[in-house]
């Protein structure tokens, strides 16, 4: 299996760069008709559940528009995080599907440091950012371990994740946190999950009478850092040069001097560090435990938000809204008898039509020579 | 002897289903054609299967049912890639989301779950395994007498691919496509026909491996537990076989051994071992795969062309 991310950026001209913007808007819009039609064809109604869909998710003004509105942040803080995991890896050429592991690498550590006795007496000030670097530290050793194979074995990193995956959900799962486990709170009756956190790591809040806390405000900085790091670094550069000459063994840029091995394995870390941060906000923000079953798929989510966000920091903080919308919202829909899962139709559908860009792409183009000619005939008739 | 007739028995039946998936990998991808889809079309095929099965009560009616929607998305993703040149990985991806969305819509839909469907005719009754009952008394190959049909399917078709794409012409036709399309087409191979040809017939059976998960030993599907990174385990098979059929089949083994190996320690754990908790015993498969990554096979190198969209030059 060799490298296929090039394709979503190459073939990028200045001239028409608003299509890179254009195309997932209009990913988005024909999504929307197609999820209509679907729903339509098994005899619901698609109006009715668009409408339960957008008034519940956060997105629209409306009654309950401030909780839903803070529901929306949250769990886009966490979509985002696992979004730019998978596009850091992707943009230098790796195709990681780790995020998954590293996101509950990333909680069980959150809920260890977060009521671990020693940590407990320390002010917030200095307990949760100890902990968010902890986190951070941990996840990416998980990330490090396919980085480490791929660069010094040559070891395939999509088996590697996978892997990794199964291993870090089974030992927590299996292990860490079950009742016995060396991470269980003890109680007497029943399943537990961890012992709950010290409120000294619990996130402030930032909006009052909400669940919002400053984990979006975290994840602005973040994707305004990684977008630095590709776009305004030689280490940047050399991992997009990575990415892009990755169907030719990236050849051209070990010609030119580039530690790949080296770079690979600081793109596996910082993409561990990054999703496992996303993790961390689940339990510092949300469940304030690691819970005995663990509602997971954050990691796959993330690789949907980044191919919406085409790979871009910026493009993944919008599609990372746009899912956390549709999520948020999903719970409503089922008024309507359609199950919450319906979202992921939608999704599905913006990946599908994102695939068939250079079809969109051309269609577009197809519109606006249309729309200039008749300019150019109007114009003319203006003249003469 | 009984215990290891019946554990090659088991392992066999946990195998089958991946290695059916990862057959559809290897094809698809000897094309040049990622298939990342893996997941979605068994999940697709497993719950399309059992509703064949549920309406005509017969469950081969089941797994033509799973092989039909296998088709279409195959085709789905066959237009996406070989048509429109479009990213595999992201149409892969598409499809696996769109799996989890409407699979569970239609679970609602037919039979007002979103759980369990209801227990339907499946191919691990008693009437319909495979009785080759004079081989049971033998050691090893006891273990056949009294098989699903999907693990002789297994078998054949692992056979019979590598017979396809190493000992005819269409095969090493895929085979070129996979590794330089442009020669290929300058020898007058029809590249796209092969390749809409290759992610159909992958397409089919992953569709047979994902049956095989609700048809097979089971009588029903489970929403959470089908296809369940199954897929994606087939996918690591693929690349760890090396994209070959045989290659896809040993690595499959050695994952279901490593499966059955858990099961067995973990039920005859005594002293010390049955302190070890759960997890690591449930762990060991992933770890022993990553282990004999790193000790056995050496760097995995695919088709050259793999994954790259082809465009005819106008």
């Amino acid at each position: 299996m060799k490298e296929f991310f090039y394709r979503i950026f190459v073939g990028r001209r200045e001239k028409y760069w608003w299509m890179n913007l254009l195309v997932p808007l209009v990913s988005i819009f024909l999504a929307l008709i197609v999820g209509a039609i679907f729903i339509k064809s098994t005899g619901r109604s698609p109006i009715l559940a668009y409408k339960l869909l957008f008034n519940a998710s956060g997105l629209i003004p409306g009654p309950f528009w401030r909780s839903s509105f803070a529901e929306l942040l949250l769990s886009s803080s966490m979509f985002i995080a696992t979004g730019l995991s998978f596009a850091i890896a992707a943009k230098g050429g790796l195709f990681s599907i780790g995020a998954e592991g590293q996101f509950i690498v990333g909680a069980v550590a959150a809920a260890y440091f977060g009521y671990a006795k020693p940590f407990t007496g320390l002010s917030a000030i200095v307990h949760i950012p100890l902990i968010l670097i902890m986190v951070m530290f941990l996840g990416g050793l998980w990330g490090l371990i396919a980085g480490y194979l791929k660069a010094k074995r040559g070891i395939h990193e999509v088996i590697v994740t996978i892997m990794l995956n199964w291993i870090a959900f089974q030992l927590i799962e299996g292990w860490l946190v079950p009742t016995g486990g060396p991470m269980s709170a003890k109680v007497e009756t029943g399943v537990s999950g961890t012992p709950y956190i010290s409120p000294t790591a619990k996130l402030p809040i930032i909006l009052y009478n909400t669940r919002l806390n400053i984990s979006i405000l975290i994840m602005i900085v973040v994707v305004f850092l990684i977008w630095y790091l590709l776009y305004r670094t030689t280490f940047g550069y050399e991992i997009r040069a990575m990415g892009f000459t990755s169907i030719f063994n990236m050849e051209a840029p070990k010609v030119s001097g580039v530690n790949t091995s080296k770079r690979i394995m600081q793109i596996m870390f910082i993409s561990g560090a990054v999703a496992a941060l996303g993790g961390s906000f689940i339990v510092l923000g949300i469940l304030f435990q690691y819970p005995p079953v663990f509602e997971g798929g954050y990691g796959f989510d993330g690789i949907v938000v980044a191919l919406i966000g085409q790979n871009e920091p910026f493009g993944i903080f919008l599609s990372g809204i746009l899912v956390g919308a549709l999520r948020t919202g999903s719970t409503a829909v089922q008024i309507a008898r359609i199950p919450k899962t319906f979202p992921q139709i939608i999704e599905g559908l913006i990946v599908a039509f994102i695939a068939l860009q250079v079809l969109v792409r051309y269609l577009l183009f197809k519109l606006v020579k249309a729309k200039k000619r008749v300019k150019e005939v109007k114009s003319e008739g203006g003249i003469s | 002897m009984q215990l290891l007739n019946q554990s090659i028995a088991q392992m066999l039946d946990f195998a089958a289903p991946i290695l059916l998936a990862s057959l559809g990998g290897v094809i698809s991808e000897n094309a040049g054609v990622v298939n990342i889809a893996l997941e979605g079309i068994m999940r697709f095929a497993a719950f399309f299967g059992v509703w064949g099965s549920a309406v005509s009560k017969n469950s081969w009616v089941g797994l033509l049912w799973g092989i039909g929607i296998g088709i279409l998305v195959g085709a789905f993703h066959a237009y996406i890639t070989v048509k429109w040149a479009g990213d595999q990985i992201v149409s892969g991806i598409a499809i696996n989301v769109m799996s989890l969305g409407i699979i569970t819509y239609f679970l609602e839909l037919i039979f007002r779950t979103t759980g369990y469907s209801p227990s339907v005719q499946y191919f691990g009754s008693a009437t319909n395994r495979i009785n080759l009952s004079f081989l049971s008394k033998i050691p090893v190959l006891g273990a056949f007498s009294r098989l699903t049909i999907f693990v002789w399917f297994s078998l054949v078709f692992t056979w019979g691919l590598h017979f396809l794409l190493y000992h005819t012409v269409l095969g090493l036709r895929i085979r070129s496509v996979g590794e330089n399309p442009i020669a290929a087409e300058t020898l007058g191979v029809n590249v796209f026909k092969i390749k809409w040809f290759s992610v159909i017939i992958g397409a089919i059976f992953a569709a047979i491996g994902g049956v095989a998960l609700s048809l097979g030993t089971m009588a029903s599907f489970n929403n959470t537990g089908v296809a369940g990174g199954k897929g994606f385990i087939a996918l690591a098979a693929m690349i760890f076989g090396k994209w070959t059929p045989f290659g896809a089949m040993w690595a499959s083994f050695l994952f279901a051994s490593a499966q059955v190996l858990q099961f067995i320690l973990q039920a005859t754990a005594t002293g010390i071992a049955a302190q070890i908790p759960v997890g690591f015993y449930l762990a060991l498969p992933y770890i022993l795969t990553i282990g004999a990554l790193i000790g056995v096979v050496g760097k995995a190198i695919g088709p050259a062309a793999d994954g790259v969209p082809y465009k005819k030059e106008s």
